[in-house]
């Protein structure tokens, strides 16, 4: 019966909220209301590490309507330290004199307007004891070490793979380079709190309701329940918002010292250092082959940038060490300190940029062996982890580059580098392989139905753009046999039940299946009531045996009892079950963690039974003019096999992103830092590029089928993050083929080709 | 400073700090949050609102500089509970994922079709870049505002 639930999967449906974004009326946490807030802004180190020796306050203590002025002396012990992304240590900010990074927030002005707070901000005079600052990898200073193996990250290996890297008969030996990028959701990192009492209401956005509220509430030394936070709207998050950030603690410090509401809304400049970015990563890939083109070892190593005191990583290899079958394979990640914000998650934050290493190198071996680099992939393709030797839950990786191939048109491609060419634009074909590990969550939720067929389901979720209530409105009217106009869904607020952080591509497998166990427990309820009525049609039947579907309780002869009489049964008003589901192979106790914000969750890559991944193959035609060398890239095809597909409309929207967010870190988006003052120079929209509507042009995304009952039982793979992942290799492969250039540095800019 | 804004029609008496934009005075004083601040330095585009039926950027004009000028944002696009065709359209299309920036691209493809903008792809795509959609959904809003443009025009 769990299977109704995914009865109208696969059915483009428009948005439950999309009337509410197109109107204005979407609630993001800076639009909601409060009463008579005060205005916050915050003043940000004009230094990259060294102390604070003192402020002078005074001039802007003048400034008419001036509050509040927050810093290391007023407030700096009211607060624990804060923790990273990985809940380990992290930089401070008002907590002590101490300046780890640029940009870091030193005190915080507060004003009865935002114009006066921001002219108030701007007349604190810091004074500090400057040390000098190590900017990135190769600062002096910059300090590395070999990253320890625990039970997040792991170092795969098998075989001899520097003895069968040495004896193969073809091989490539390369370094790759990723940039820095700051995530730039177009919504600002706001804050506003309220307290009531005691209790402290936050709204800002967020990946992690309960993980937001769990972290403020032990920097504040608080009773959890006495935090709530709400975000009913997300406007982007990426992984920015998927961790607690300096900076809330200190808007409810200063909301609890003026008994008054405090709302922040950041500037766009400061958004690149009091959140997170994904750091610079670099990479030395050694690849050998037999000459038929089968991998005989993969040697992997990666060096990642962090702030000083956070040992944050993404590590990669876990993903790069199981793409193709290899006997021989070893792997070594090492992080490098240096005088920076921490960094954190962004879309896909492994695969990204290891992914890039690995599909340049494939590309490299096969122009090195003479084959076709589908071919390539196709003779190493595998449908066994070549790690540990478990089986994938489903692998369509070849099906992808089939289906891609034939609609790109993959055929017409001279393999010859600089061979095609369409009167000024050299044109180069390239492609590369896809994929983002299966995860899911353990999640909660309650859901009530009516004797008229109106449906209300409530859980924490996180609507960050990827139509997170429109899949569980679908879910549950699938479940219920009800239309999905009929299904109200409430997420945003943690005094909701609790579901994971909207992140790691979880968020549609684990709503999914707690929403699909409720209307489970509700049709069991009502066929339990029914055969147990005997004056009802079903008196006697076998409860198991009846489903609900257009708006009855129905048997498998055909009768039908509407739902009026079937919940009217059991109840007047409202039926409603509060239910928790366990994902299999998750601890037992993975609920009750949960509700204190802990992240327990089945990742693709460390299950007993599988190894789960979706797979796609992503194709690009990059155009480059022959004398200016202007890089354009008039089409792209992808595919992609993700098992279930719950909504193909919004499953659509979060592929194309992907894939125009891949265009934008291949060729656009670096930001750059000056060595010397170990600072971010274009921390704004002008000068951070990303593509505007003008740079995309013919985009296509196709849905290989494919059905997975091993991943999950809904079937469902996250589709979040798998779009971005091969991007930056298919267009540096393009612009090898176009141009006969390997560019192994991101992003691939004019002055790389001339 | 005392001033008058025409806000979809509507006339607003408001006293504001002379340094008050537009974008602030909708946000914060009027309670008309539609307009988004996504950069305050008009870079992103999500503050578009018309004033004088031409798009500009609320976030970059101040709010004294609009006095007795009619003001149109995002809230006054649809009737009542019938939607604006572009807004019908952008659903439709699926032309958003996070809908932050939403606001400002309607009120740009709004201005697109009036500008004689709107009459093949590549017009639409260059004069409906000054609007950023970091969450890539810009063919899309190409298809909406395709589809829209023409019964823009018969309504």
């Amino acid at each position: 019966m769990a299977d109704d639930a995914g009865r109208l999967y696969g059915k483009p449906e428009v948005r439950i909220d999309g009337a509410a974004k197109v109107t204005g009326q979407a609630r993001y946490a800076s639009d909601e209301p409060v009463a008579n807030p005060a205005y916050a802004y915050l003043v940000t180190s004009a230094i990259s590490r060294g102390h604070i020796t003192g402020m002078d306050l005074a001039a802007a203590e003048a400034v008419p309507g001036l509050l509040d002025i927050l810093t290391h002396e007023t407030v700096g012990k009211e607060a624990k330290p804060p923790v990273g992304p990985d809940q380990k240590p992290t930089t401070t900010t008002l907590e002590t004199t101490q300046v780890w990074h640029d940009g870091q927030i030193i005190a915080v002005v507060v004003a009865d307007s935002f114009e006066a707070a921001r002219e108030a901000a701007h007349r604190v005079v810091v004074h500090y004891a400057p040390e000098t600052p190590s900017a990135t990898f190769d600062s002096p200073g910059a300090e590395a070490e070999v990253r320890k193996t625990d039970e997040q990250h792991k170092d795969p290996a098998k075989g001899d793979a520097p003895a069968a890297f040495a004896a193969a008969p073809v091989k490539i030996d390369a370094r790759y380079e990723t940039p820095t990028q700051h995530h730039n959701p177009l919504e600002l990192f706001t804050t506003t709190c309220v307290w009531d009492g005691p209790k402290l209401t936050i709204y800002e956005p967020t990946q992690t309701m309960y993980g937001l509220k769990a972290a403020v509430a032990k920097q504040l030394g608080m009773e959890p329940a006495d935090v709530r936070t709400i975000s009913r709207y997300v406007g982007g998050a990426f992984g920015s918002k998927g961790a607690a950030t300096s900076r809330t603690v200190w808007i409810a410090i200063a909301a609890r010292r003026l008994k008054r509401a405090v709302k922040l809304v950041p500037t766009r400049d400061q958004a690149f250092t009091i959140a997170t970015y994904r750091a610079e990563t670099r990479h030395h890939l050694q690849l050998a082959a037999n000459r038929d083109g089968k991998l005989q070892a993969l040697i992997h190593e990666g060096w990642e940038v962090t702030s000083r005191p956070s040992s944050y990583n993404v590590s990669g290899t876990e993903t790069t060490a199981r793409m193709y079958a290899c006997p021989n394979i070893a792997t070594k990640v090492n992080v490098v300190h240096a005088d920076r914000n921490t960094p954190g998650f962004m879309r896909a934050p492994p695969d990204t940029p290891y992914m890039f290493a690995l599909e340049s190198g494939m590309d490299e071996l096969a122009h090195e062996l003479g084959m076709d680099p589908i071919e390539l992939r196709r003779i190493n393709d595998t449908q066994t982890d070549p790690v540990d030797g478990k089986p994938f839950s489903s692998r369509s990786l070849m099906k992808c580059f089939d289906a891609a191939a034939a609609k790109f048109g993959w055929a017409k491609r001279d393999p010859k580098p600089g061979a095609m060419r369409d009167g000024d634009w050299l044109v180069g074909y390239g492609c590369a392989t896809s994929c983002y590990p299966s995860n899911i969550g353990p999640a909660a939720a309650r859901l009530s139905l009516t004797p008229r067929g109106k449906a209300v389901i409530q859980l924490a979720g996180h609507e960050i753009g990827t139509g997170a209530y429109t899949t569980v409105a679908i879910t549950v009217a699938g479940g219920l046999g009800l239309k999905v106009t009929d299904i109200q869904v409430f997420m945003g607020d943690s005094n909701l039940p609790p579901v994971p952080v909207a992140g790691g591509s979880n968020n549609a497998a684990s709503t999914a299946h707690v929403a699909a166990k409720a209307c489970e427990e509700i049709r069991q309820k009502l066929a339990l009531a029914a055969v147990q009525n005997n004056a009802g049609i079903f008196a006697g039947a076998d409860p198991s045996k009846l489903r609900l579907t257009d708006g009855a309780l129905a048997g498998p002869d055909g009768r039908r009892e509407p739902l009026e009489t079937a919940v009217g049964r059991v109840a007047g008003g409202a039926l409603e079950v509060h239910v928790e589901n366990v994902p299999e192979g998750l601890p037992p106790d993975a609920a009750a963690g949960l509700y204190q914000g802990k992240m327990a969750m089945s990742r693709g890559t460390g299950r007993k039974d599988v190894t789960a991944y979706a797979f796609g193959a992503q194709f690009v035609e990059v155009r480059i003019h022959a004398l200016t060398r202007e890089i354009r890239t008039p089409r792209i095809v992808s595919a992609f096999a993700s098992g279930t597909i719950v909504n193909p409309l919004t499953a659509y929207s979060q592929y194309m992103g992907g894939a125009i967010w891949g265009v934008s870190s291949a060729l656009h988006e670096a930001t750059e830092i000056d060595l010397r003052e170990a600072r971010y120079v274009n921390d704004n929209l002008a000068d951070y590029l990303v593509p505007v509507n003008a740079d995309i042009d013919h985009l296509d995304v196709i849905f290989v089928p494919e059905e997975d009952s091993r991943v999950n039982p809904l079937g469902i793979k996250g589709i979040g993050e798998i779009g971005i992942v091969g991007m930056n290799a298919a267009v540096a492969n393009a612009v090898f083929h176009a141009t006969g250039k390997r560019i192994r540095k991101l992003p691939i800019r004019i002055e790389h080709l001339l | 400073m005392e001033l008058t804004l025409n806000i979809n029609g509507r006339d607003h008496r408001l006293s504001l700090d002379p340094r008050t934009t537009l974008l602030d005075a909708l946000r914060d004083h009027l309670g008309l949050t539609g307009s988004k601040k996504g950069c305050d330095q008009g870079q992103c585009g999500a503050c578009t609102v018309h004033v004088d039926g031409r798009r500009i950027l609320a976030c970059l004009t101040l709010a004294a500089a609009v006095q007795g000028r009619p003001v149109a944002t995002v809230e006054g696009l649809a009737h009542g509970d019938k939607l604006h065709p572009m807004q019908a359209a952008f659903v439709e299309h699926d032309a958003f994922q996070c809908g932050y920036c939403t606001p400002g691209q309607l009120m740009s493809a709004v201005a697109c079709v009036h500008e004689g903008h709107a009459h093949d792809r590549a017009a639409i795509r260059e004069h409906m870049s000054g609007n950023l959609c970091r969450c890539g959904a810009y063919p899309k809003i190409v298809d909406a505002i395709e589809d829209a443009a023409p019964k823009m025009e018969r309504g």
